[in-house]
């Protein structure tokens, strides 16, 4: 986005608000960029509160770059201050994933899903695990997707932290876009199994399948 | 002319440490509520088989003192439950084997009772919660809940020991009598220094083991007993209350249960009752009373259980010392409350 001389300065504009961040547009250095700020919770004493709040912002900002290196494409970071447990990245200028999935034609659709497919086997065969995986926590500029919010994101080869970022991902996608879920999720499965490999694909949906048996990560009414 | 007729159901606790017996009616009035609790000596905690013997030797008088307190005859019970697990074999055993007995000796149905599941009955009964989340905390359970589906859905808990166990754990290493949590309670009072000690929160679940062995570190080197107690209890809840945000975030659930034995923690409490705020549901806690393990829970939950039909034979109520709740089928709630 570019500015004409003499235009004013964005005023920074709350976008969502989640349970441990708040998220703003805002102005940086010219560009429109995203302001990630984890707010204090009084149900904590202050000097635990900073703590944890400075360690996540580290640890978010860690994991976006590591994942980055695993050729998962996520926003740019321009400034971390985990004083102020914030993290600046670069604007993704797009819908959801969750929200461009009702308004696209079924071929895009299909080849959305098995983009995410590749990025997620990418970091899965990398050793990281997500933690949050729902079409809520990518976005899509013009088709390139990008994955966010790390925040759970950890180092993991274990079978079933990848099993509850796939479960995650076959909810969101279930309770969401019931119609199409099946083509959805089947579309992510030959991107994911086109990095992890048949084995490992066929392996992954049956611990998937197992840890949805247990019953707990039910869906919302 | 019209009759009213008003059910009574005889429960029998007897999982771990204390042995209670409870006489209640169909309309949830708790007309007796006895117990006596085995303890063990400071710095130990507790040996099954020994529980077990104390909980022989209390069974015969507190089954009467139920009965007398609730001023009604054997032979007009309608039922009588037990819980059958989870808890230690050998304490499980007694309570079955009087539970048994009784509904031989009577003619009555025996209802199995789900030893979870009768904190949470008991809890709503008390509190009158309708459709909560709940937050389970005891010396065996510390788990996040939810109900769908006929089941009680685990949505976060520990994924090493209980929140009771920390402090259980802790108390014993510095030879407090058990339960240790109001002792500890009243040690934080004392406290003036904050001691970071970790902190682990993993999506909805939390993981304690790690805070036990580091506060343990802490005293033996030389922190204050007041100091370590405060920080363990600031951190563990802490944990706590932010996986049941998450929780809450997630359910949309517009109440908060806190039930269990570790509920009567005020600093748990506090924490939890501004997670509700945060998020506009309203907060509960189990009554007082009712919070450790009693009777009571068992005795409501069985009454709850029988109206809906359940019921078991005396060669099928064995007991069941790992039963998890979210196994146990729910017909007397739907998704919506009872």
């Amino acid at each position: 986005m570019s500015r004409s001389p003499g235009e004013t300065i964005m005023e920074p504009k709350l976008v969502y608000k989640g349970a441990e961040a708040e998220i703003y547009l805002e102005e940086w250095f010219g560009k429109p960029a995203i302001r990630k700020q984890r707010i204090p919770k009084a149900y904590r004493i202050p000097e635990l509160d900073d703590a944890i709040r400075r360690m996540r912002t580290s640890h978010e900002a860690n994991m976006m770059h590591e994942v980055r290196k695993l050729g998962v494409p996520v926003p740019t970071i321009q400034h971390i201050d985990p004083e102020s447990s914030t993290i600046i990245m670069e604007y993704v200028n797009g819908p959801t994933l969750k929200e461009e999935l009702y308004r696209i034609p079924m071929h895009a659709k299909r080849e959305r899903c098995s983009s995410l497919g590749v990025i997620l086997g990418r970091m899965h065969e990398g050793g990281i695990v997500h933690g949050d995986m729902t079409i809520s926590n990518v976005l899509s500029e013009q088709g390139k997707l990008f994955m966010i919010d790390f925040g759970l994101g950890n180092f993991s080869k274990e079978a079933e932290d990848k099993g509850v970022d796939l479960l995650l991902l076959n909810r969101a996608m279930k309770s969401t876009h019931y119609a199409f879920h099946t083509v959805v999720f089947n579309a992510f499965m030959k991107g994911y199994t086109s990095v992890v490999g048949q084995k490992q694909g066929k392996k992954m949906l049956h611990k998937m399948h197992e840890i949805e048996q247990r019953g707990r990560y039910f869906e919302r009414a | 002319m019209q009759f009213t007729i008003v059910l009574y159901c005889l429960g029998i606790e007897s999982t771990a440490h204390t042995f209670g017996v409870s006489v209640v009616t169909d309309r949830g009035e708790i007309l007796s509520d006895v117990r006596d609790v085995y303890t063990s000596a400071p710095g130990t905690g507790i040996h099954p088989r020994e529980a077990a013997e104390h909980h022989s030797e209390v069974a015969a008088h507190l089954v009467s003192q139920a009965l007398s307190q609730a001023k009604i005859r054997a032979s007009k019970l309608a039922g009588v439950a037990v819980a059958l697990g989870p808890g230690l074999g050998p304490c499980l055993r007694v309570g079955a084997t009087v539970a048994r007995a009784l509904s031989s000796y009577l003619q009555i149905p025996l209802i199995p009772v789900n030893h979870a599941i009768g904190h949470i009955e008991i809890g709503t009964l008390t509190a009158g919660a309708t459709d909560p989340l709940i937050v389970l905390v005891s010396g065996g359970h510390t788990a996040i809940a939810a109900f769908s589906g006929g089941h009680w859905r685990i949505f976060g808990e520990t994924e090493d020991i209980t929140l009771g166990n920390l402090y259980d754990m802790f108390a014993r290493e510095i030879n407090l009598p058990s339960p240790a949590g109001p002792e500890i309670e009243k040690l934080t009072q004392k406290s003036t220094e904050f001691i970071p000690l970790p902190y682990v929160v993993k999506g909805n679940d939390v993981s304690y083991s790690g805070l036990l062995t580091a506060s343990l570190a802490m005293l033996r080197s030389g922190k204050r007993l007041e100091d370590v107690c405060y920080s363990m209890q600031e951190v563990s809840c802490s944990m706590l209350a932010e996986a049941v945000e998450r929780s809450l975030a997630y359910t949309g659930k517009k109440e908060v249960l806190l039930t269990g034995g570790v509920a009567a923690n005020k600093a748990l409490q506090s924490k939890l009752r501004e997670v509700s705020r945060l998020h506009d549901a309203a907060f509960y806690v189990v009554e007082g009373r009712y919070s450790g393990d009693n009777g009571a829970q068992i005795a409501w939950t069985g009454m709850l259980a029988f109206r809906a039909g359940v019921v078991t034979t005396i060669d099928q109520a064995r007991v069941r010392p790992k039963w998890r709740l979210e196994d146990v089928e729910i017909p007397w709630r739907n998704d919506h409350g009872t």
